[in-house]
């Protein structure tokens, strides 16, 4: 079925979106550290990390929204105009 | 390499919980019948009345499972004891909820406090595998994640759970890729902890499928959803498990962030569906509906509940094959 496959589309773009965030989890949140010598240093770095990639999380799920209301309310549209 | 003993065992547990929870359904629909714990089939317009709560039978499944498992592997006791308790504790916030419902938050919030079982014993790995990366050193912060992946596993499959079959056909297919994922990895005995969930959910499946004879209730989704959350830190396949739930987070996250923040369906008065007069469904046209995975795969046109539920499986079987294919990307960037 058509409508499957388009949003098995989204789906992949999603994975593929979420595969280029943990690239950049990688390369940017994980690369931060203040030091692990002491429990301070140790948590401070794990919250940066976290709260990094946690920025980057909300940007896959604020893009993936995007993709899916763009859907919605174009075959809302086109469907609503045939009905 | 799985050996021949550790297939026997994988073979046995997945053949206890099997025989158990169908051997239970009935019996379970039978008691809940029998004192009016009764839900009405909403998406048939002869609106048929349907024993609730039978989700119990997964959770009696799931048990006798976990004990042959312990009978066959008594080296992992302490990480099956993580898994079941886990999965009563979500049990128990499901069978409260299905007989005095809870707020929309407070659900969630009970829901988190299931993982409780899994720090206790600690049977958690603080370093999670991240795909392209490798493991990553969280160990202050990764107990703090532990109850949030918890509720949010439990929560997105409980609001998948809509349709008839839709909760234990898809989460059938997410514990199949599972099953294979960990098998790849060696780690056989979450590998057979997880073939328990995929026999307990081929065995709900064939009861709850379309015309359903028994509904799960909040006790079932609840449940399957904690056991998915604790596959996924005891067998260290955090980001798999993501993927391949990525139509019930898409469900649930859309759900919620269209109708801004946490609330009960109860308190939704905007449908995303409506049932037309030849039982198909149709996606609403109101602005103000929520965004579920049902809208969106009914946008392009009404359809029959049992093609509804058909296609958010084959949406599972292509997020599990993406989560298959995570994990090949994981193994070969090491």
């Amino acid at each position: 079925m058509k409508r499957i496959l388009s949003l098995a589309a989204i789906e992949v773009f999603v994975w593929f979106v979420l595969l280029v965030i943990t690239f950049l989890v990688s390369k940017g949140a994980i690369e931060i550290s203040f030091g692990t010598a002491t429990l301070i240093e140790r948590i401070a770095t794990q919250t940066a990390r976290l709260l990094v990639s946690a920025v980057l999380i909300l940007l896959w799920l604020l893009a993936w929204k995007k993709v899916a209301d763009l859907y919605l309310s174009k075959m809302l549209s086109r469907h609503s105009a045939t009905a | 390499m799985l050996d021949t003993y550790s297939a026997i065992s994988l073979g046995i547990t997945f053949i206890a919980t099997f025989v158990a929870t169908f051997a239970a359904t009935p019996i379970v629909a039978k008691a809940m019948k029998s004192r009016g714990i009764i839900g009405v089939d909403v998406h048939k317009t002869s609106k048929t009345e349907v024993p609730e709560m039978c989700g119990l039978a997964i959770l009696i499944g799931l048990s006798v499972g976990t004990v042959v498992y312990c009978l066959t592997i008594p080296t992992a006791v302490r990480e099956a004891a993580a898994f079941i308790g886990t999965v009563l504790i979500a049990g128990a916030i499901g069978i409260i909820d299905d007989l005095h419902p809870l707020g929309a938050r407070t659900k969630p919030l009970l829901t988190a406090l299931a993982c409780v079982p899994i720090l206790a014993l600690g049977t958690y790995v603080p370093y999670p595998d991240i795909p392209l990366y490798g493991p990553v050193r969280l160990t202050i912060v990764y107990p703090i994640l532990i109850p949030i992946a918890i509720a949010v596993t439990s929560n997105s499959v409980n609001m998948m759970d809509v349709m008839n079959g839709s909760m234990p056909g898809t989460v059938g297919i997410i514990a199949l890729a599972i099953v294979g994922v960990l098998l790849w990895s060696g780690d056989l005995s979450t590998a057979t902890l997880a073939s328990g969930l995929l026999a307990a959910m081929l065995a709900f499946f064939y009861f709850n499928r379309f015309p359903s004879r028994v509904f799960g209730g909040d006790t079932g989704s609840l449940s399957v959803g904690a056991a998915l959350g604790a596959l996924a830190i005891l067998g260290r396949i955090e980001a798999v498990t993501i993927v391949a739930l990525i139509p019930h987070i898409m469900n649930s996250f859309y759900g919620l962030a269209s109708v801004r923040g946490l609330r009960e369906r109860r308190e939704i008065l905007e449908r995303p569906t409506k049932l037309l007069e030849n039982g198909m469904l149709q996606a609403s046209y109101q602005k103000g509906a929520p965004v579920t995975l049902t809208r969106l795969i009914l946008a392009a046109g009404p359809l029959g509940e049992r093609d509804v539920v058909r296609a958010m499986m084959i949406l599972t079987a292509v997020s599990s094959l993406l989560s298959v294919f995570t994990y090949w990307i994981a193994v070969s960037v090491k």
